[in-house]
């Protein structure tokens, strides 16, 4: 079924394609990665997954065009909902997607958000800024990725982080069961567990995973990721989502007025 | 056909978020991609506001009636990093204003492309989908 989010995401999908044929750039150069006085790869920097402003659209080509990379995303799948869950799914309109009410769309959708986030490296902890929804996360580093004992449910989760050779490795877990994962009616439980993989690439890039395990909503493991760009004269500033959201008031309306014309 | 096609090798790229085009919500839910319409008016107010700005469009028909039109856009973030500042909105200037028509029958519409008084254009908006 296509729904109205997934033509949102081969609407923005199919304008990165075009400005990457109607914007061609330069060819990156594989060059040595950047490294902190720790001999760990240096994530720190601006960040970007994708949107208009870094991959432009029809008839508008992005102010700074990025080098095309030869890093790629693991393959789209489907979310291996269990029975129940997949079924609960089809309840939902798009008026209950958490991020329509400007809540935290937790991890890892917010990653893939068309605005920048910030990482800031330190020898202990890895701190993410990001700009959509102003969420922000605290990554100590613990080789042995043990979390507090004292967690109770939230939107963002609670995230350790350890390096494995040259990635970084970022064990969340604590989430509540009020996030979507990616697309219309995405739930999971409290269950959720998610392992995600930064990895900094020869061309400036970062390859992102994430391993999404669920036993209370899911049969197997689900697998996602982007590659992440460093945008170009962009730094992570204020967005205050709350501040004039009238969308799903008109969303609601256009649902009624639909209704009442098949009456 | 073509765009058949980039679906195609999108699917094949694959994206890990749900809406990223218009970052927080559904554009088909709300917009009717089929139904552009081309309005030329006054700006008489500007909502350079997160998640998304507003820009109200006095339209006048024929018969000199007033219309006021609101046009959502991308958030503010977003239009400054395409070239679009809120410097470029006047209220009191006239500009024309392509949009996608709002599927609650109201006077509202996702802007498109946007033409300013000195005949630069710049989109405020997506593409419809």
């Amino acid at each position: 079924m296509k729904t109205p989010l997934i033509g949102a995401i081969f609407l923005t999908a199919s304008a990165m394609l075009v400005a990457q044929t109607a914007a061609p750039a330069p060819e990156a150069t594989a060059k040595p990665i950047p490294r902190t006085v720790d001999g760990h790869p240096d994530l720190t920097g601006t960040w970007q997954a994708g949107g208009v402003s870094i991959n432009g659209e029809p008839g508008a080509p992005p102010l700074h065009p990025l080098a095309p990379t030869k890093y790629r995303p693991p393959a789209r799948q489907p979310i291996p909902y269990q029975d129940w869950a997949k079924t609960k799914q089809k309840t939902f309109t798009v008026l209950d997607d958490p991020t329509s009410k400007c809540l935290l769309p937790g991890v890892p959708r917010i990653v893939g958000m068309p605005m920048p986030m910030e990482i800031v490296q330190t020898p202990k902890e890895v701190v993410i800024l990001y700009e959509s929804f102003r969420a922000y996360r605290r990554i100590p580093i613990n080789d042995k990725l043990e979390h507090p004992d004292d967690l109770t449910p939230t939107w963002m989760g609670d995230s350790v982080g350890r390096w494995e050779g040259d990635t970084f490795v970022v064990d969340v877990t604590g989430f509540n069961d009020k996030t979507w994962l990616a697309g219309l009616g995405s739930i999971h439980t409290e269950k959720l567990h998610v392992i995600e993989r930064y990895h900094l690439n020869d061309d400036d890039t970062i390859s992102y995973t994430a391993n999404v395990e669920d036993p209370g909503s899911l049969t197997k493991p689900w697998v996602t990721g982007v590659v992440l760009r460093r945008p170009v004269d962009v730094r992570v500033e204020e967005y205050e989502c709350i501040e004039n959201n009238p969308d799903n008031e008109h969303i609601r309306k256009a649902m009624e007025l639909k209704q009442s014309n098949k009456q | 056909m073509k765009s058949k096609v980039m679906l195609m090798l999108m699917g094949a790229l694959g994206v890990l978020t749900t809406a990223p085009a218009w970052g927080h919500h559904s554009f088909a839910a709300e917009y009717d991609s089929t139904q552009m319409i081309t309005l030329k008016g006054t700006i008489s107010k500007v909502e350079w506001t997160n998640p998304h700005i507003y820009v109200y469009l006095d339209v006048k028909d024929a018969n000199g009636k007033v219309t006021t039109w609101a046009l959502e856009g991308y958030p503010p973030n977003t239009l400054k990093r395409t070239g679009f500042s809120r410097e470029l909105l006047k209220v009191g200037d006239e500009i024309t204003a392509t949009a996608y028509k709002s599927k609650d029958g109201s006077n509202t519409g996702a802007g498109r492309e946007f033409t300013f008084p000195d005949g630069s254009k710049k989109f405020a908006g997506p593409v419809g989908n």
